[in-house]
């Protein structure tokens, strides 16, 4: 028995690579801080429309219940609300990565066509409909959302709003983080901002890693000429200072949110490029490399197939630092005023604490706070695996 | 090592030629471009007049031609071979001194040139400053944490410094200029710009009423900051942390009576302890080297007050003292972010290295660990940092932009925001040409710098 018993410890199976990493990764606190707050904005942002609303979620008014709330849904909600339990089932799922990866995708482009076909919210809303009914004693019943006024609810059914410090309101107003230049309320515009903030991150950073992962794969595989003429590249890339070509992309190509997703993506691929280079030109010369070349294999099937899942780890710390630049790009373009016009975003609520010429601490405090902690998270998931896919670290602390 | 110089400086050409085609394509592509009739539009003028402009414009700059045939008469332009501009606005005959010509902004009517003349030399002001700073402190704060491995201060600090780091510089100069710029608070710095008008005409140097004054001033400062200093070097760590203590809840309980004016009260207790606990704590550090500066400036201030409460007058603050005023909370929001980053590479470099085997051998032939620390390891972890010096330099000019527009700052950061927002494309390409060769040029003095300090290096 106990002879057995050492056997089989000995011959525990060993784990893949991926589920060793993530171990190593859940077993740091910085991880977990870093996790918590992302997982908690990525609920945050699904749920953003139940969060703060001017519609009321239940409403009952001539003895008519409605749902003014799920009636003002966009489709870009839905694709949030399907969006999240589908990638969790998915993610859950026994299957390989890419295979997981693609479902994904294909899921989600189908939720937003879907989505987009067969939602329609009205185009005109009125917020104020909801206050006004109550004040005249129409309602019957009203159940309203933890923050009841919308991120573009500017209040306009009250003559004195503007900018306005937390809790210091009329008695029928409650604003927990004050109200911006418009009369917005702030944690309103928050809450639904930090679904651009997380998606930005993540798209923007796609974007950069299909484009790095492709230019810095060939110029890896192949050296030589492309590898010269990819670096001048890369080099011309890294050369414009980032700031500058964001801010002319920006200036001359309009102001949508996917339009600088793909921009930030643009102008950030070059250090993607570069890992995968050096990794590449690590890779090409070994055993598998050449016995898959040998086997006629097609390029991309040699690209990704076999040399990417081998270079990966550089790229994974790479990319969590990527997400937090990214995040930091979008706020700091809104800063600068050149950001998205009406909807709500951390960086441009950030650019009113000091454009009129009093300081108006909370416009500084919580959206700055924000960004900082977005940034912050990410940076420590990105140190600390760095720390969970170095093969040194893990050995000090074993010995 | 002159025939490597000289082949990177050719090979600089073909990626400036890059980097401005990408802008330049990037301004061409633009949903409408950049047309005479998008730049008289918005005036209100007569048709005739209108079309007079227009045809000015066209003249000017060629913007009736294909992009391409835009783009190289730009090129020609501005490289000082080429053919020689006729004021009609044809080419003329080619000559190989004609001088570059960066054409004159839509926006502002006058010759980039000048408008970058002016405006350079206060963003390189900021950058030459801020880096011998981040320089300093960051490898004084990674050394320490070296040297203490897996020690209090090395936790702390890589912590701090990691969040230190994913502070977005704006938030911290909205902060800085909210808190320590505006009437609301605490106004002990200016908000904005570079200098006080009025301090042209001053003396360069603080003016005092009489020279007994100048006398009980330096007194003042040199003896508190000489007592702060012995004491920081020499007390016991209980004395050091009290006396902190004490110092940073006078300074706190002062900060808060600044802003309310009472005697007591919450915010009164809140600073007071607050502050109090963080410079017990600084007091307390094992680092005699921070201690000695965190002394110094405290008793700078020190002195400096006590002197004014003694009925010193100063006549003129003078333009040195008031340029430094100015420039105190753009620099520290400009290199804070740079510091942490660099103070971080310092650690690991300086770890690695303290590991490795040289570092072993001098350690067994007797070696003090101070001499295989400064003598041995930190000139090989010095390696890294050179070739990080080569990214710092677009970093803080990236950083300039957002510094530069927060404080209005008139430098060539907010020059660039500007020559975006009015789709000045003059502006726009020489901005990016100039900051994309110092950028190049950065790269090229860190390679060089790299080949001086490591001897196995040599590009011959």
């Amino acid at each position: 028995m106990t002879e057995l018993s050492a056997d089989t410890d000995m011959k525990q199976p060993s784990q893949p690579w991926t589920t060793q990493v993530a171990v190593s990764l859940l077993g740091r606190t910085s991880a977990r801080i870093g996790l918590s707050w992302i997982g908690l904005l990525v609920i945050i942002a699904t749920f953003s429309p139940f969060l703060a609303s001017s519609h009321p979620l239940y409403l009952v008014v001539d003895g008519q219940a409605s749902s003014p709330l799920l009636q003002h849904m966009t489709a870009l909600d839905w694709v949030w609300l399907t969006g999240l339990p589908m990638i969790l089932v998915i993610a859950l799922l026994p299957l390989p990565l890419w295979k997981k990866f693609l479902s994904a995708m294909v899921g989600l482009g189908l939720t937003a066509m879907i989505a987009y076909t067969v939602v329609s919210p009205p185009a005109l809303v009125i917020y104020e409909q909801y206050r006004e009914l109550e004040s005249t004693g129409k309602v019957e019943t009203i159940i309203l959302a933890p923050i009841p006024y919308s991120a573009k609810d500017y209040l306009r059914d009250y003559a004195d709003t503007g900018i306005e410090s937390p809790l210091l309101t009329s008695e029928q107003r409650t604003h927990w983080m004050g109200t911006d230049e418009n009369g917005a309320d702030v944690a309103s515009r928050m809450i639904h901002a930090s679904r651009i903030a997380l998606g930005i991150g993540f798209i923007a950073t796609g974007i950069a890693l299909v484009i790095g992962t492709i230019i810095g794969g060939l110029m890896g595989y192949f050296s030589g000429i492309v590898d010269i003429i990819g670096m001048r590249l890369v080099e011309i890339f890294e050369a414009i200072p980032t700031l500058f070509l964001l801010l002319s992309f920006v200036a001359f190509f309009g102001r949508s949110i996917y339009m600088m997703m793909v921009i930030i993506g643009i102008t950030a691929w070059s250090g993607y490029a570069r890992y995968v280079r050096a990794e590449f030109l690590k890779l090409r010369q070994q055993d598998f490399v050449q016995a898959a070349v040998a086997c006629g294999l097609p390029l991309r099937s040699i690209l990704f197939r076999h040399m990417l899942p081998n270079g990966l780890a550089p790229l994974l710390v790479a990319t969590s630092f990527g997400v937090a630049s990214a995040i930091l790009a979008e706020a700091t373009l809104s800063f600068l005023g050149l950001g998205l016009i009406d909807d709500p975003s951390w960086g441009q609520l950030l650019n009113q604490a000091v454009q009129s010429s009093t300081f108006n601490w909370w416009l500084a405090v919580f959206p700055g706070g924000a960004i900082f902690l977005t940034v912050f998270s990410y940076n420590l998931l990105g140190e600390s695996l760095r720390d969970a896919v170095d093969p040194h670290t893990n050995r000090s602390k074993r010995a | 090592m002159l025939n490597y110089l000289i082949r990177r400086t050719l090979l600089m050409i073909p990626t400036l030629l890059g980097i401005t085609l990408v802008v330049f394509i990037v301004m061409a592509a633009a949903p409408g471009g950049i047309t005479a009739q998008s730049l008289v539009d918005g005036m209100e003028l007569e048709p005739e007049s209108r079309r007079a402009l227009e045809d000015y414009y066209n003249k000017l700059y060629g913007l009736d031609q294909p992009a391409p045939v835009q783009y190289l008469r730009w090129l020609n332009n501005i490289s000082p071979i080429g053919f020689e501009r006729e004021p009609d606005g044809t080419l003329g005959t080619f000559s190989l001194w004609k001088g570059a010509d960066l054409g004159t902004s839509f926006r502002y009517g006058r010759p980039v040139m000048d408008l970058l003349a002016e405006r350079l030399p206060i963003t390189l002001l900021l950058n030459l400053i801020s880096i011998p700073l981040i320089y300093a402190i960051a490898i004084s704060i990674g050394v320490q944490a070296a040297r203490q491995r897996g020690g209090r201060f090395d936790v702390a600090s890589n912590i701090f410094l990691l969040g230190l780091w994913s502070v977005p510089s704006m938030l911290a100069g909205v902060l800085f200029i909210g808190f320590f710029a505006s009437e609301q608070y605490w106004r002990w710095f200016p908000t904005g710009g570079l200098m006080q008008r009025e301090t042209v005409d001053q003396t360069f140097l603080p003016l005092f009423a009489n020279g007994s004054d100048l006398l009980i001033a330096v007194a003042c400062v040199v003896t508190v900051t000489v007592l702060l200093i012995g004491a920081a070097t020499s007390a016991p760590k209980i004395a050091r942390q009290c006396g902190g203590f004490t110092i940073g809840a006078l300074l706190g309980y002062t900060m808060a009576w600044d802003l309310g004016g009472h005697w007591l009260g919450g915010l009164h207790v809140l600073l007071a302890a607050s502050l109090g606990l963080l410079t017990s704590l600084l007091a307390g550090m094992q680092h005699p080297g921070f201690r000695i500066a965190l002394a110094g400036a405290i008793g700078l201030g020190g002195g400096l007050t006590l002197s004014r409460y003694l009925g010193v007058e100063v006549m003129q603050g003078g333009y040195l003292l008031d340029r430094l005023w100015h420039l105190v909370l753009p620099i520290i929001a400009l290199s804070y972010g740079g510091l942490a980053f660099l103070a971080k590479l310092t650690r690991s470099s300086l770890l690695e290295n303290l590991a490795a085997d040289y570092a072993r051998t001098a350690r067994a032939k007797g070696v003090d660990e101070e001499t295989v620390l400064w003598r041995h390891v930190f000139r090989n972890s010095f390696l890294p940092l050179i070739t990080v010096s080569a990214t710092l330099l677009p970093s803080l000019l990236a950083g300039s932009v957002i510094v530069e527009s927060i404080f209005s700052i008139d430098g060539m950061g907010k020059l660039a925001v500007e020559a975006v927002q009015t789709r000045d494309r003059e502006l726009v390409l020489s901005v990016t040409l100039i900051s994309g060769l110092l950028t190049l040029f950065g790269y090229l003095l860190a390679d060089i710098a790299y080949a001086i300090v490591d001897p196995r290096v040599s590009y011959d």
